[in-house]
């Protein structure tokens, strides 16, 4: 009886011991990896450098093209394009010229607006903008529009999600398949996870805050005016937070008024002189 | 008589929206300027928490009435409408209590499906949508005509640093 007590512990000590033991070791394996790729991105986030990190695990524009487009082919199975051929072509056309502002104006930069009810912005690498008829029929003017679309090149160009999968992939497989040229659409699909979620994760929000301040200044350079996306964001500030058309945004996006605070703070006193076009007139109005 | 009255009702339903001044509240202290631009003659000072009545917006600056002043204030230092109320750790809560604070604007939701997380995790590669997008694509060159039909000419700006105040 006696040995039988005594067995029993050691084997409720070693058990102990082992579960304790391992969920550190996977806490801290893991958040190594994460403070070590986020120290990456922190050091390397201007535009000049991030090539050279992605250089690093060794991916190349065209290999960025295959994943963006194998995202937006999920995404666009998730939901269709609006079939308003004249609404498609005008947001590839101030898309692109938004984008032409920015340091990688050679993508081949694609826009598209998508049917569905919710308010929302999606960016996949290599340069595959799009955004809801939600959100479009919020839009008031071109300026607003060169915002919002600026919003989402700012995290390309900044490789925002393309960060994401490596640090996911290097969880998960040790960063082999990254490294691997990458062959056929169900490579490049096992990387991306299911269908389009990269696009439903979370970026780190000050990717996020990030991608406001480049949309400003891609829209300025653009000769729109800069503060239109501010006001876009008051009005995406006014939904409630259980408006389910907004539900996505508000989760995966900080509050609309934290970025407006942080856009004031960085706007303010450098941009406030700057005037530039809204071209009301010439905003394409989306047919109800 | 009686249509002459809802004529009176209808038309004076019709012209609400023109006088339902937007308000906001000064998130910010800001002051008051003659003009919109930095260097114009400052009139009054607002402190956090006034409240304005919005007149028109002009780039980074909205034309402003206040009891302190007329003029123009930093737009990134007004919040329009009523103050969030679902800030701090309650919420989720209250804003649960307060529903909608409300533009007015309700986007039609018949018949068209939401994009939530389920959705785009079992969303199916569709290439002849991504065909069609590709095909609508334009060159720089492309957009550049695109611009100048809209009087839009580039101009050189530096990427903003982040800010590194916090902003409580």
């Amino acid at each position: 009886m006696k040995a039988i007590m005594k067995y029993l512990l050691v084997m409720a000590l070693t058990l102990a011991c082992c579960a304790a033991w391992s969920f550190d070791f996977e806490e801290e394996f893991k958040k190594v990896l994460k403070d070590g790729v986020q120290k990456k991105i922190e050091e390397k986030s201007d535009a000049a450098t991030s090539s050279a990190l992605l250089g690093l695990v060794g991916i190349s524009q065209e290999e960025e093209i295959t994943i963006g487009r194998q995202i937006a082919g999920n995404l666009l199975g998730a939901s269709a394009l609006v079939k308003d051929q004249s609404l498609q072509v005008y947001v590839n056309n101030v898309g692109r010229w938004v984008a032409n502002q920015s340091e990688r104006p050679d993508l081949p930069w694609h826009f598209g607006v998508m049917e569905s009810s919710d308010v929302n912005a999606f960016a996949a690498p290599g340069g595959y903008i799009f955004l809801t008829r939600g959100l479009y029929s919020l839009l008031q003017n071109e300026a607003e529009l060169a915002g919002v679309l600026g919003h989402e090149i700012g995290h390309v160009i900044r490789k925002h999600h393309l960060k994401i999968l490596q640090q996911s992939s290097l969880v998960d497989v040790g960063g082999k398949l990254i490294s691997k040229r990458i062959g056929g659409n169900d490579k490049v699909q096992k990387l991306i996870g299911n269908g389009a979620e990269i696009v439903a994760r979370s970026l780190d929000k000050n990717a996020e805050f990030e991608a406001d301040r480049i949309a400003v200044v891609l829209a300025a350079r653009a000769g729109y005016d800069a503060f239109a996306l501010p006001e876009v964001l008051q009005q995406i500030g006014h939904f409630s937070k259980d408006d389910g058309s907004v539900a996505l945004l508000f989760k995966t996006h900080p509050h609309p008024d934290d970025r407006l605070e942080k856009l004031g703070l960085a706007m303010n006193a450098r941009l406030e002189d700057v005037k530039g076009k809204t071209l009301e007139t010439r905003f394409y109005r989306i047919k109800p | 008589m009686s249509s002459i009255r809802l004529g009176i009702v209808l038309v004076s339903l019709m012209a609400m929206p023109a006088f339902a001044a937007e308000t906001g509240r000064v998130i910010r202290s800001d002051e008051i300027k003659v003009e919109p631009f930095r260097d114009a003659k400052t009139t009054a000072m607002l402190s956090i928490g006034d409240k304005v009545e919005i007149v028109k917006k002009n780039g980074g600056w909205l034309q402003i009435n206040s009891p302190k002043g007329k003029g123009w204030v930093h737009m990134l230092n007004v919040r329009k409408g009523e103050m969030r109320k679902d800030a701090g750790e309650l919420g989720g809560l209250l804003s649960m209590a307060s529903g909608r604070a409300g533009t007015g604007k309700v986007v039609a939701t018949t018949g068209i499906r939401g994009l939530d997380e389920v959705e785009l995790q079992a969303a199916k590669y569709n290439e002849a949508e991504l065909s069609l997008v590709e095909s609508y694509t334009k060159n720089r060159a492309e957009a550049q005509v695109f611009a100048t039909q809209g009087k839009l000419v580039a101009r050189k700006f530096d990427y903003l640093p982040s800010p590194d105040v916090s902003p409580k």
